[in-house]
């Protein structure tokens, strides 16, 4: 009797032990500003944390935590200073000059100056980010004294500011440049420094608050710590647990199990999927060619059908590649193409192809096999016959090498005309892999390159307006993307990125 | 003894070449363009090209293999190409964590496989039906199941323990037992089911034998002959379904590694996988493959020290 006694005290030691210990989650005291530990469920680990090897979107977090950059973003994208505290272009829009704070020091101690931004303008020009393109004008940089930048540009960039605020922008200690342990300790000037100790790298990274932080209203939290979560399901225990304050959800689908858990769900639009017509020049598929035929095929699509199978009715429909927030964005466009097969099949008779044609597409087991059954099903009703090929891990290189004339793909809205231009649109864009060179775009191109403002503006919205009219793509709909966060906290999402910036997460007051 | 274990560390040595061997060509034909992988969607086709030749893929394919070969026999098995990380470092931060669930489950299995195999082989009648009954059950669940309800009703319900992620043992002992337990019970019940029948039946075949009468005819307890002479007999077996059942349990760990968030050699294993970062794929298997030969040359010796009958020469 003795010993089942001992052994029931010993249960329920343990049990209380065990409920009554606090977890490892983030949850606890984040109530106060500048105390407490923020955890965020983050879809992707670090690729690496050196200045210019750093990648953006759903990796900026990481970077934000240990680096200042040259100038912020607001929400909805407007540039604020921040290292910088003014700037100005000269007359030819090629030299951009900054004055910047003279009272901050990377946490290794070195002093902030001109020519560390310098140095790390051309270094992320010249190094191995995935969006090292954004600097891509930049012809050089300099201190011209020790808190004035001058960036010299070899053509006008209208992005550059906005790129600025992003990875292209972070600022890294030169001391550290010559560091063996570079790319995976960050010695910056941000917020936190990176608690090496307590980080797994490809898992979980902890940072602390730095303690001569400049900007300290900008710190939120005593303890930071972004954790990757691998799997959908991992993601929605953690935030069912509670292990996490914010994250971004990556099965659409499991979000009503989060709305029902208590958390806040934070809209945002900044992808949109549906079909690239890359070859409008016709130059492999004839009949791609052909405006007709690339108009019946936005006519084939029922995109309402399709964001209820494919994007399980997250999103809206639209036909535009351009984000809501761009001067070019046309909310009577998004009606342009509403599903008409006949309207389709008369298109393809007056473009000579009644009895159809076979395109050749890439397809991807990753999509699912819904997107791809749909897409051929709705395009066969015109009369057009798709084959698709998987080619696993090189479908992005296959795509572009360029060995389809049309693919199915979710791609990013980026914030400014430019940067659509030159990721989807010039003869040099990356997704338009035939070099196909309308004279009309390029022209519109250099308006929104050079111009004023406002004719910037006009020219993006007309350029919205003839791509869609031209069909060179056939979107479907712009994918809703959420971003959750537990009671305790209130993020904003911000325009154009994957994840909300670092200093738009905080304690809900 | 020892010309034994020289010759099991030497054919353990070929074995070891012939898998990083033959995973390192799997891995090449698999991976597709890495460094598009690596610059995602937005770099240039100039760029992946930099790339490329920045990472030596564009040498021919055993020039490749030569220097990974020569750099990992200097113990240099290079940095990630995704994370930058040393190789070395990734797989010891990581290593630990995956003993740690995997020691865990094999210690439960053998112990649980012990009581219910000899409580099922001695009692037989209702009691060895429900131990049958339970083994065939899990065997047939899947341990990511188990582990997924168990998550729901004691971690997110409950809250007695962690739904994801991993604390050390030196960080905080109770935070530690919070996160291991359920991984670690989750990789254990296959192990158990089958370890369990394993028992059962050398125990059954055992006492089936002469020298059990005899040992019972001389007034010793059912205990006593069980425990002190069945045990020993029926252990060899049930040591190598046991030794059969870790290194599977190593590769189970992947899948309870990213149902749990857990920072193991298996997680990082799949994104290393996916995203075809040779060098770290490389030194996991590499990993992997050492710890297979030397658990194998373990049970063999723990086989003989517990039944002279296969003492080894």
């Amino acid at each position: 009797m003795f010993r089942w006694k001992t052994l029931t005290a010993i249960a329920v030691v343990a049990g209380l032990a065990l409920t009554g210990c606090s977890s490892n989650s983030g949850s606890t005291d984040s109530s106060n500003s500048g105390s407490g530990t923020l955890t965020l469920g983050v879809l992707a680990p670090a690729t690496s944390f050196a200045a210019q090897s750093m990648s953006w979107a759903n990796e900026s977090p990481y970077g934000q935590a240990v680096y200042d950059g040259l100038v912020h973003a607001d929400p909805d994208g407007t540039v604020v200073p921040w290292l910088a505290t003014k700037w100005s272009y000269d007359s030819s829009k090629t030299k951009l000059t900054m004055d910047l704070r003279t009272d901050v020091k990377f946490s290794d101690g070195t002093k902030f100056d001109a020519s560390a931004a310098a140095q790390n303008v051309l270094r992320f020009r010249d190094g191995d980010s995935a969006n090292k393109s954004l600097l891509a004008l930049v012809k050089d940089a300099k201190a011209v004294d020790s808190s004035t930048l001058e960036i010299d540009l070899t053509a006008p960039d209208p992005a550059l500011l906005t790129s600025l605020t992003q990875n292209a922008g972070q600022i890294e200690s030169p001391a550290a440049f010559t560091s063996s342990t570079l790319k995976t300790v960050p010695v910056g000037s941000g917020p936190y420094t990176m608690d090496v100790k307590n980080t797994v790298v490809g898992s979980s990274y902890a940072f602390t608050k730095n303690p001569d932080y400049w900007a300290p209203q900008d710190q939120h939290y005593a303890k930071l710590v972004l954790k990757y979560f691998a799997t959908p399901t991992a993601l929605l225990n953690a935030i069912r647990g509670g292990q996490v304050n914010g994250a971004n959800v990556s099965d659409i689908t499991t979000v009503d199990q989060i709305k029902a858990a208590g958390w806040t769900l934070n809209d945002q639009e900044y992808n949109w999927a549906g079909l690239i017509l890359f070859d409008r020049g016709g130059t492999v598929d004839k009949p791609l060619g052909n405006v007709k035929v690339r108009q019946a095929i936005n006519y084939a699509f029922d995109t309402k059908a399709l964001l209820k199978t494919v994007g399980y009715g997250y999103g809206t429909t639209t036909t535009q590649i351009f984000p809501t927030s761009s001067p070019g964005y046309d909310k009577s466009l998004d009606s342009a193409y509403a599903y008409n097969p006949t309207k389709a099949k008369e298109l393809m008779k007056e473009a000579g192809y009644a009895d159809g044609f076979t395109l050749s597409q890439p397809s991807s087991a990753l999509l699912g096999t819904a997107t791809y059954t749909l897409l051929a099903q709705q395009l066969k009703a015109i009369g057009i016959t798709v084959k698709f090929t998987d080619p696993g891990n090189n479908f992005i290189a296959d795509v572009l090498a360029p060995k389809y004339t049309s693919s199915y793909f979710q791609l990013q809205q980026d914030p400014t005309a430019w940067q659509i231009l030159n990721f989807e649109l010039l003869p040099t864009a990356t997704f338009n892999p035939y070099k196909y060179n309308d004279p009309k775009v390029v022209a519109w191109g250099k308006t929104i390159q050079s111009g004023s403002e406002s004719e910037a503006a006009a020219a993006t919205k007309e350029l919205n307006a003839y791509i869609v009219q031209q069909a060179w793509f056939a979107p479907w709909f712009r994918p809703k993307g959420e971003y959750v966060t537990d009671a305790k906290t209130s993020a904003i999402v911000q325009v154009g990125n994957a994840y909300p910036y670092l200093y738009n997460i905080k304690p809900k007051s | 003894m020892l010309t034994f274990i020289i010759r099991r560390l030497l054919a353990g040595a070929v074995l070891v070449v012939v898998i990083t061997t033959v995973a390192f060509f799997l891995l090449y034909a698999g991976s597709g363009n890495v460094a598009r992988k690596i610059l995602g969607n937005s770099a240039t086709q100039a760029g992946v090209a930099e790339k490329n030749h920045q990472l030596g893929l564009d040498r021919p394919i055993l020039v490749q293999f030569g220097d990974w070969l020569t750099n990992a026999l200097h113990g240099s098995f290079g940095d990630s190409w995704f994370t930058g990380q040393p190789v070395n470092d990734a797989i010891a931060s990581r290593l630990g964590v995956t003993l740690t669930l995997v020691i865990g489950a094999t210690v439960i299995t053998a112990v649980f496989a012990v009581v219910l195999g000899v409580w099922a082989a001695t009692r037989r009648g209702w009691v060895d039906r429900i131990v049958q009954f339970l083994s065939v059950l899990g065997f047939g669940i899947p341990g990511f199941l188990i582990a997924l309800a168990l998550v729901l009703v004691l971690a997110i319900n409950l809250k007695l323990f962690a739904p994801t992620g991993y604390t050390s043992f030196s960080d905080s002992p109770s935070e530690w037992i919070k996160t291991v337990t359920l991984p670690v019970i989750a990789l254990a019940i296959g192990g158990v089911a089958g370890v369990t029948q394993q028992v059962r039946g050398s125990v059954i075949d055992a006492l089936r034998q002469d020298y059990v009468r005899t040992l019972r005819s001389r007034g010793l307890s059912t205990t006593s002959v069980v425990f002190k002479h069945v045990l020993r007999n029926a252990g060899a077996p049930a040591l190598a379904v046991l030794a059969v059942q870790f290194v599977g349990l190593l590769g189970g760990a992947v899948i309870v590694e990213q149902v749990f968030a857990i920072p193991g050699v298996g997680q990082v294993a799949v994104t290393a996988t996916s995203q075809g970062d040779i060098p770290l794929v490389m030194g996991l298997v590499l990993a992997t493959a050492v710890i297979v030969v030397i658990v194998n040359l373990v049970i063999d010796l723990a086989q003989g020290a517990i039944n002279p009958k296969v003492r080894l020469s």
